[in-house]
């Protein structure tokens, strides 16, 4: 099995730091996490037709996000008084992306989630907004649900991002890993609000739960994850004495919720072939099917974690081209 | 050994937009990888497989010990994370890592054309702590069809240049101009391939420049070096600020004698080399807050005459004096001229048999050892008119590394080593001018050996 060179370099090397920050007591080296992390700063000069710039959502919670919009034909260079320009397109896909990192890890001005945000803006001809939720184990359940739900009313709410066609804010939710955890939690917080959301993007989603499933033994440590980190996050994120059967983390789970009957939206969920926990994210899509719930499964056979960080395997394009079908098909 | 093509595994790069900042004065951008440049990381395509290795190296070590793996996050000064070469580098190195064995090379695969871990396999056992990574990486380049096997230590530029060091050197010492001649090319090639903003890199470059002056300069023994007394004492100067040595040296020295000192009311230092007198104020003042009172201070320093005629002794004399003037503590100064420790003769020094005597030498000794090892050789001498003096005490700092040795060899690597470790020490000095001065007065010491 093969990864090319730097993939390898680059994820062994998230691998060696985060081991550096998991303290065997729970807790978090906070402080060299964000030393380590590669950050970048937000652009609102434009670099390949995509420029960004960083808001605050909620003073109360201090929740940043980082707004990243495409160039149009109608404004090339964007004037920085003019950020939040009304979108000019008949439909104009804003999508609202959570970043991976375990819940503990990583943050929206990363540098591999600045960067992917970049691309989906290209792709889908999109505005993305990748929100800065909080992380734990400072914050745990549901604090970074909490955070994905007020980033949602807060793009619903923005007039600037109302679609021409309708006037209405065409939302999809996006995330890898934890981000795509959030991703479907805060899809849930959304049924009963009356806020629609067009569609879920899962990349490598995290879940879990109690049972040690047959991807988690046979995978364990193969492929630069092991269980071991597995339980560290889920007990850093889930309220104490919990175990990983909280419907949070198994949403399908003894304690998980039916979504039979209820209007969730379709779904495209990638799942890497050699991912551990791929037993959960299979059992996550079934759950979604036997629900009556459209979803669409790209299972990438020799993909691992993070393969779609640099566009340097073909597991990259085509989830790529997935995920720009997906979100043009309502348009 | 396996040369890696730099145009390998950034491969099929689509328009990544690069939007990390920070751009640093190194070396040119077209070898750095990319992909990883997007990710925030500096590498060079070139050392790609390097840093692949040590990665692996310290995975290895990490799962071995565990629990010194937790301190290095506590206690470990990390790097620029950005350079990814240097921080790996830097956690191998806090991890005492011993030079990889045979056992842990990498065997390139003929029919695939891959590089596989030659790990082990055994059969996973449910208990088992270890973890067997199968995952392994692929380079894209074309390689030869042959079975390969690569150390990881072959690889490394940073070590080759360090081999072709003591290749020259040999040379130098054996008389063979003309190989150590061609030797010093290779270096300079070689040197655009490592990085010379730190590391072995930077020293590297200071020997061959060193080297080479003294292969052009015909074999022979002496000073390398131009540069007047008064740009040596600026450059000495910027040193002493810039490096904590000398002043830890100086403090330490100082307690030791104050605590000698301790109980007499007429005491006498001796100096053997004055210097700027920068190690006595402290002293001086010391002396001042010693409960009970301070006693009568002698200071004898001992220094090169002076070549303009200034009097460069009796100044420093007269401003410790001032010094010792407003403190209240009685001070006397004599200053000796020598050019070489051994001319000196005890009864220059005046030492009263009723006085504390503390002896301070501060880099001199190394001085005496020449190369002949006759009945009266200078440091013999020395040591002998010091027991003599029936000193109270004797403070010698010297450094850490012997670069007397008779063969100019020897010389070499131990200076090499030494200061690789100086270099490395200074990168953590921020303050400039200083630290680039010294650097050149370092660079100077260098072109000594």
């Amino acid at each position: 099995m093969v990864v090319p060179l730097n993939t390898w370099v680059l994820i062994s090397n998230f691998k060696l730091a985060y081991n550096l920050l998991r303290r065997p007591d729970g807790t978090f080296n906070r402080h060299l996490a964000e030393f380590l992390d590669r950050k970048v700063p937000a652009k609102a000069n434009l670099v390949d037709g995509v420029f960004s710039f960083d808001v605050l959502i909620d003073r109360g919670t201090s929740l940043l996000s980082r707004i990243y919009r495409p160039a149009t034909a109608e404004e090339p260079q964007p004037n920085i008084a003019e950020l939040e320009k009304p979108v000019t397109a008949e439909v104009v896909p804003v999508i609202i992306f959570f970043h991976g990192g375990s819940f503990a890890h990583s943050s929206a001005n990363s540098a591999i989630y600045d960067t992917l945000c970049r691309r989906l803006v290209r792709l889908c001809k999109a505005v993305v907004v990748s929100v800065n939720y909080r992380r734990a184990p400072e914050n745990r359940y549901p604090c970074a649900y909490d955070d994905g739900w007020t980033a949602l009313k807060w793009v619903n709410s923005r007039p600037w991002l109302q679609s021409q066609k309708d006037s209405k804010v065409h939302i999809y939710l996006a995330g890898d890993s934890s981000g795509g955890n959030i991703a479907h939690h805060v899809a849930l917080r959304a049924i009963e609000s009356g806020i629609d959301v067009l569609g879920n993007i899962l990349l490598n989603p995290m879940f879990g739960g109690q049972e040690r499933t047959e991807s988690e033994k046979r995978l364990d440590g193969k492929y630069f994850v092991t269980l071991r980190d597995r339980d560290w996050y889920w007990r850093a994120y889930l309220p104490e004495g919990e175990d990983r059967d909280h419907p949070a983390c198994n949403p399908f789970g003894p304690n998980g919720r039916s979504l039979e009957g209820i209007k969730f939206p379709k779904s495209l969920v990638v799942v890497a072939g050699l991912d551990l926990i791929q037993d959960w994210q299979l059992a996550y899509v079934e759950g979604l099917k036997k629900a009556g719930q459209e979803v669409k499964l790209l299972y990438m056979e020799q993909a691992t974690i993070g393969f779609y960080l640099l566009p340097n395997n073909c597991h990259f394009h085509t989830v790529m081209d997935e995920i720009s079908k997906f979100v043009s098909s309502d348009c | 050994m396996l040369r890696y093509d730099s145009t390998s595994s950034s491969a099929g790069s689509s328009s990544g937009s690069l939007s990390s900042s920070s751009s640093s004065s190194k070396p040119p951008q077209q070898d750095i990888d990319g992909l990883l440049a997007g990710a925030g990381y500096k590498v060079r395509s070139s050392e790609l497989r390097q840093v692949a290795q040590r990665l692996e190296r310290l995975e290895t070590a990490m799962g071995n010990s565990p629990a010194d793996f937790s301190q290095l996050a506590s206690d470990a000064i990390l790097y620029n994370p950005s350079d990814l070469a240097c921080w790996v580098d830097s956690l191998l190195t806090e991890f005492a890592e011993p030079p990889p064995t045979c056992s842990s090379d990498f065997i390139v695969d003929p029919v695939n054309n891959q590089t596989v871990v030659n790990s082990s396999w055994t059969a996973a056992e449910p208990h088992t702590p270890q973890v067997h990574q199968n995952i392994t990486y692929d380079e894209q380049q074309s390689l030869d069809n042959q079975l390969t096997v690569v150390t990881a230590m072959e690889e490394d530029s940073g070590i080759r240049l360090v081999h072709m060091l003591m290749t020259c050197a040999e040379c130098v010492q054996s008389g063979d101009l003309s190989l150590a001649t061609s030797l010093i090319d290779d270096m300079q090639g070689l040197l655009t391939h490592v990085n010379t903003v730190c590391g072995i890199g930077k020293v590297a470059g200071h020997f061959i420049d060193a080297l080479s002056r003294r292969i052009f300069q015909g074999m022979g023994g002496g000073s390398v070096n131009g540069g007047s007394a008064f740009e040596n004492e600026i450059l000495y100067h910027h040193f002493y600020e810039a490096c904590p040595y000398l002043k830890f040296a100086h403090f330490t020295a100082n307690q030791a004698i104050l605590e000698a000192f301790d109980g007499h009311d007429c005491v006498h230092v001796v100096d053997f080399n004055l210097m700027h007198g920068l190690q006595w104020p402290a002293l001086i003042q010391a002396l001042a807050l010693r409960p009970g009172g301070p006693p009568l201070l002698r200071l004898t320093g001992i220094g090169p005459p002076s070549p303009d005629g200034r009097d460069s002794l009796r100044e420093i004399g007269l401003r410790l004096a001032e010094l010792a003037r407003s403190v209240n503590v009685r001070f006397a100064f004599r200053g000796v001229a020598a050019s070489r420790l051994e001319d000196v003769k005890p009864w220059m020094l005046q030492v009263n048999p009723k006085e504390a005597v503390a002896v301070n030498s501060i880099m001199q000794l190394h001085r005496l050892l020449g190369c002949e090892q006759t009945r009266n050789s200078p440091i013999d001498t020395v040591l002998s008119w010091i027991r003599g003096l029936n000193p109270k005490i004797m403070t010698v700092v010297e450094q850490e590394a012997n670069h007397n040795q008779p063969g100019f060899l020897d010389r070499f690597t131990e200076a090499l080593y030494y200061y690789s470790t100086m270099f490395d020490s200074l990168e953590a000095c921020r303050i400039q001018p200083e630290k680039a001065l010294a650097e050149i007065y370092i660079q100077r010491e260098i072109g000594n050996v």
